[in-house]
């Protein structure tokens, strides 16, 4: 590829700027649905952008007794993350911009990434809010990791391919949703664990530990924490939409798909009390992956019946 | 095993106007009673002083101009009024009254906090004796 | 059900020895006067009996020659209150501790200390509990002789931190931390996410009303003890105005009466409905949290229509109230009680259906009817370990004693229960008003009150949504209080928080706070101090249980 066009895949579109405001704008709507469904007005369009605009310019205080590359460090791998599995899946409904076998695997550590950075992020800062909200943020990961992970295989087995561009095609002309019911709904569960919704926003409770990992970190770093927040919403929306919701072909399915999702999301949200953190463990190893295991031995039962892959 | 219970309030407010006030491009009506802008009027006024006597906050003061003649300048001090309307309870004669319309009563800067009630000339008279005793 | 009667002769029978030195001032009161060497006799005679709970310690001051400093213990069985009145020397005020006896009366013996400079003997905790940290030494606020020019010309103390016991995980909440809606300072001791030891550390919205309350007239003082608290402002009024009423011999018209317990009963559904949001605010269930916040809203505003303000109704004056309740408002008050009747209704439902939010309450924080008991648990937190503690019950005050009120109560002792009960009193509250207003007496709003009291102490209880809410007045005849003793409900129920934490896990910790409804700004004047180890002088969890099982064998 030429430099050029890599540059502006990597900064422009579908990675980088269009990724950020992507991700900022669907920000906005999940609290603008959010505060809708509790009788509320809700932050004006201009919010989050404000929000991370000022958080960009203000004073950054590193605290002492840290490790100062790392506490710099981190939250650029944060939102590296998400920006760099952007390429690999159909953002925005063009097709992955780049593509080869397995990278869904590959897309998938790239997400979590955000994770891993903001628990080492807490434990490196040492301070008891943080320490505790980082053990917090590393066992969500352990919990959720697996189910979520299963539950985006299975389509991948469905299609028969371990690369995204070609589940995406398809996804496009089989409605997997059918197909794979529990596996959607696991994903969908396990996204609001992955980006630390409600009931699963235990790591950042701010009734019990300020802002868990993330308390004391401000300025840039936190403005970069937030942004790969946002975009890991858009890119989980995208890769359930694309495998789930009959592919993303097309800028207006992405569109209308992925805001369906965030709608029930922020549905989903509303209605559920915070768990503690035992509790998220225990549903999610307990029930999370009891359904995942459920759904894939249906897709094996499904799939020797028809001679496939497996047989 | 129920989840989501509030699922019935949560749908129906998408369809609802939301429950908080637009203010200041919405404004209620404020009750009858409510405690705001205080006001004196010197007609009826006996100087009694129970009102200075009895303000839990120091935030009346009656300045006698001529005590036979029942003339008096009423000073309220806005800033530290805590708008408790004992004021209102205890004057026998009338003449205290708070508004129930004028009560966004905050500014930006001090002046102005300390309100002067009182016959014009009586007012001026006053006015000039604590500009006398200031110099 | 023993009576009044039978509660008050099991008292004067248990303070036999004292007899001579016992006065009955009036109905329902017992003083006996005590050397402070006979103190623990007769506090072990109340407590080995059951003989009610010790609910205040106060000290006084007071002035003129033979002003005698004091330190009051009283403990309350029902409508009877017994004071053993232990006098102090001047040159060297001492008091041996009860809390061999009484482990929870430590916050108030550390209030003793610091106020009135009172050497408590053998008291587990020395430590500050209003007072900030750099306040002088031997400089005591409540004695007669203070004096505030002198205070700021002293050296400010100097306070070492507490030593760390070995390797502790110690996690801060407070003075700043969005778990508290006011400035109070908590440390959990952790290991991993169990909580094995607490403390905490109170005062951060001190303002010093007791001592300016010496300063400023009958009237004024309403006005401001109306501002102890935002939230049970009302009561806190209202105890006041109940005692001085007492102290002037003046009663309150019929209607008055009424109207102030109607104002309550709309306070108290505003506190609870006010608590619940907060609680699940903790809880992570923000959704319930916003919508009874806003429901509750409707209650504001019927009291704005009433009082003319949304918090600081100022209803009440020496005498009785100030605005009365039209038929008009009636309608209003009427149509918004309904609508929060079906509310709550609803809330319950949530309560104690949603699987989500039952597992982060349900079985949560439970404190047992011993507990309860023996720590001095108070209000909604008592009754929902079955500990029946009303004081509306027990010695009915006000429009009370014309509309009686069946208490809810509930043993499960758990956070549910507490959410429970306290969205049962809210219904219960709403059939209380309907009541009242349907049977609203005819008359006058005020009645005449001098300007000066009548040289006298009295003792005035009431219901606030927390408890038990204690006013102990004293004036000496003038036109300023001599002495003016509040001790709120959260103090004591603070206690049950220390007890009940350890052993859960760190999640649980703002909830189970939440429980007891703490409300710092009634109660920065006081403080608990309860720590897991070993420390001879201090008793840990496992101590006080094995205290209570002996006790109750």
């Amino acid at each position: 590829m030429n430099t050029i066009l890599s540059l502006g895949a990597i900064l422009i579109f579908p990675s980088g700027l269009f990724l950020l405001f992507n991700g900022i704008l669907y920000e906005w709507l999940d609290k603008k649905i959010l505060a809708r469904q509790q009788n509320r007005v809700g932050p004006r369009w201009f919010q989050p952008l404000a929000d991370v605009t000022k958080l960009m310019v203000k004073e950054e205080i590193v605290p002492t007794g840290v490790n100062a590359t790392l506490f710099n460090l981190l939250p650029i791998v944060a939102v590296a993350g998400p920006l760099t599995a952007a390429l690999y899946m159909p953002v925005g409904g063009i097709g992955p911009l780049l593509s080869f076998q397995g990278d869904l695997i590959v897309t998938v550590y790239l997400l979590s990434l955000l994770t891993i950075s903001m628990g080492l992020a807490g434990a490196n800062t040492g301070s008891r809010f943080s320490l505790l909200g980082a053990t917090r943020t590393l066992t969500q990961l352990f919990s959720y990791e697996a189910p979520f992970m299963l539950a985006l295989l299975g389509p991948a087995i469905a299609a028969g391919s371990w690369q995204i561009s070609e589940i995406n095609e398809y996804a496009g002309s089989h409605l997997l949703l059918l197909r794979e019911p529990i596996g959607f709904v696991i994903a969908i569960i396990g996204l609001a664990g992955k980006l630390e919704l409600p009931p699963f926003d235990a790591p950042e409770a701010e009734t019990e530990i300020v802002a868990g990992a993330m308390t004391e970190y401000s300025g840039r770093g936190l403005a970069l924490f937030h942004l790969g927040r946002s975009a890991e919403l858009v890119l989980g929306l995208t890769l359930i939409a694309a495998f789930y919701l009959g592919g993303v072909a097309s800028p207006l399915a992405y569109l209308m798909k992925t805001l369906v999702l965030l709608l029930g999301l922020a549905g989903f949200q509303a209605l559920m009390t915070r768990l503690r953190i035992d509790q998220t463990v225990g549903l999610w190893w307990r029930y999370g992956s009891l359904a995942v295991l459920v759904q894939w031995l249906a897709l094996f039962a499904l799939d020797m019946s028809r001679g496939g892959i497996f047989s | 095993m129920r989840i989501g219970t509030m699922v019935g309030d949560t749908l129906r407010s998408l369809f609802k106007k939301p429950a908080t006030e637009a203010y200041p491009f919405e404004k209620r009506r404020t009750p009858e009673r409510t405690r705001g802008l205080l006001t004196w009027s010197p007609d009826k006024c006996t100087g009694c002083n129970l009102c200075v006597k009895d303000c839990p906050a120091n935030a009346l003061e009656l300045i006698v101009v001529d005590r036979k003649a029942k003339r008096f300048v009423m000073r309220w001090h806005e800033d530290a009024c805590i708008y408790c309307g004992q004021c209102l309870q205890v004057c026998r004669f009338d003449s205290i009254h708070m508004s129930s319309e004028e009560w966004e009563l905050a500014a930006a800067g001090r002046e102005g906090f300390t309100k002067t009630y009182g016959n014009e000339d009586d007012i001026k008279q006053v006015m000039d004796a604590l500009a006398a005793s200031n110099t | 059900m023993e009576t009044t009667m039978e509660t008050q002769q099991q008292a004067e029978t248990l303070l036999q020895p004292w007899r001579e030195r016992m006065q009955a001032p009036e109905q329902n009161r017992i003083y006996v006067s005590i050397r402070p060497d006979e103190l623990l006799d007769a506090v072990r005679a109340l407590h080995d009996a059951r003989w009610g709970y010790l609910s205040t310690i106060s000290g006084i001051d007071p002035s003129g020659e033979d002003g005698e400093m004091e330190a009051l213990y009283h403990f309350c069985s029902g409508p009877t209150v017994v004071t053993l009145r232990v006098a102090l020397s001047r040159e060297h005020p001492a008091t041996p501790s009860v809390c061999a006896i009484i482990p929870s009366a430590s916050i108030q013996e550390r209030e003793l200390i610091e106020m009135f400079g009172i050497d408590v003997v053998n008291t587990p905790d020395r430590s500050l509990l209003y007072l900030p940290d750099d306040w002088p030494e031997e400089i005591y606020p409540l004695r007669r002789d203070f004096d505030a020019a002198e205070l700021v010309k002293r050296e400010p103390r100097v306070t070492k931190p507490a030593e760390a016991e070995g390797e502790t995980f110690v996690v801060p909440i407070g003075p700043q931390h969005p778990a508290l809606k006011e400035p109070a300072h908590f440390e959990f001791t952790l290991d991993g996410e169990i909580v094995t030891g607490a403390s905490v550390r109170l005062g951060y919205a001190h303002r010093g009303i007791e001592r300016a309350t010496q300063n400023m007239n009958w009237t004024q003082n309403l006005y401001l003890l109306e501002r102890v608290c935002g939230i049970c402002s009302h009561i806190h009024a209202q105890a006041y105005c109940l005692g001085v009423e007492h102290l002037a011999g003046v009663e309150v018209p019929a209607r008055a009466r009424v109207i102030r317990e109607i104002v309550a009963g709309l306070e108290r559904i505003h506190s609870h409905l006010l608590w619940f949001g907060v609680a699940a605010h903790e809880a992570g269930f923000d959704t319930l949290f916003m919508y009874s916040w806003r429901d509750r809203e409707t209650v504001m505003d019927l009291l704005e229509e009433i009082s003319g303000n949304r918090v600081n109704y100022s209803i009440n004056v020496l005498g009785g109230v100030k605005y009365d309740i039209t038929p008009e408002l009636t309608e209003k008050v009427y149509k918004g009680i309904e609508f929060l009747d079906e509310r709550v209704r609803h809330y319950l439902n949530v309560s104690t259906k949603d699987t989500m939010f039952l597992q982060r309450t349900r079985g949560i924080g439970v404190m047992t009817k011993e507990q309860a008991e023996e720590l001095g648990a108070l209000g909604p937190t008592a009754r929902a370990s079955g500990v029946l503690r009303d004081i509306r019950v027990d010695a009915p005050y006000g429009a009370y004693l014309d509309f009686p009120i069946e208490p809810v109560v509930a043993t499960a002792g758990d956070l549910e229960t507490r959410f429970i009960i306290r969205l049962e009193e809210i219904r219960a509250t709403i059939v209380m008003i309907r009541e009242m207003l349907e049977n609203l007496p005819e008359g006058e709003l005020t009645t005449r009150m001098p300007r000066r009291v009548k040289a006298g102490e009295t003792i005035s209880r009431v219901e606030a949504p927390r408890g038990e809410l204690f006013y102990y007045i004293r004036s000496a005849g003038g036109e300023t209080p001599e002495r003016i003793k509040i001790r709120t409900p959260t103090i004591l129920n603070l206690g049950t928080v220390i007890v009940s934490a350890v052993g859960h896990q760190f999640a649980d910790m703002p909830m189970i706070l939440a429980g007891v409804d703490p409300c710092f700004s009634c109660n920065d004047r006081a403080v608990a101090v309860r720590s897991a180890d070993g420390d001879s002088q201090k008793w840990s969890w496992e101590r006080l249980r094995q205290y209570g099982i002996e006790r109750y064998r």
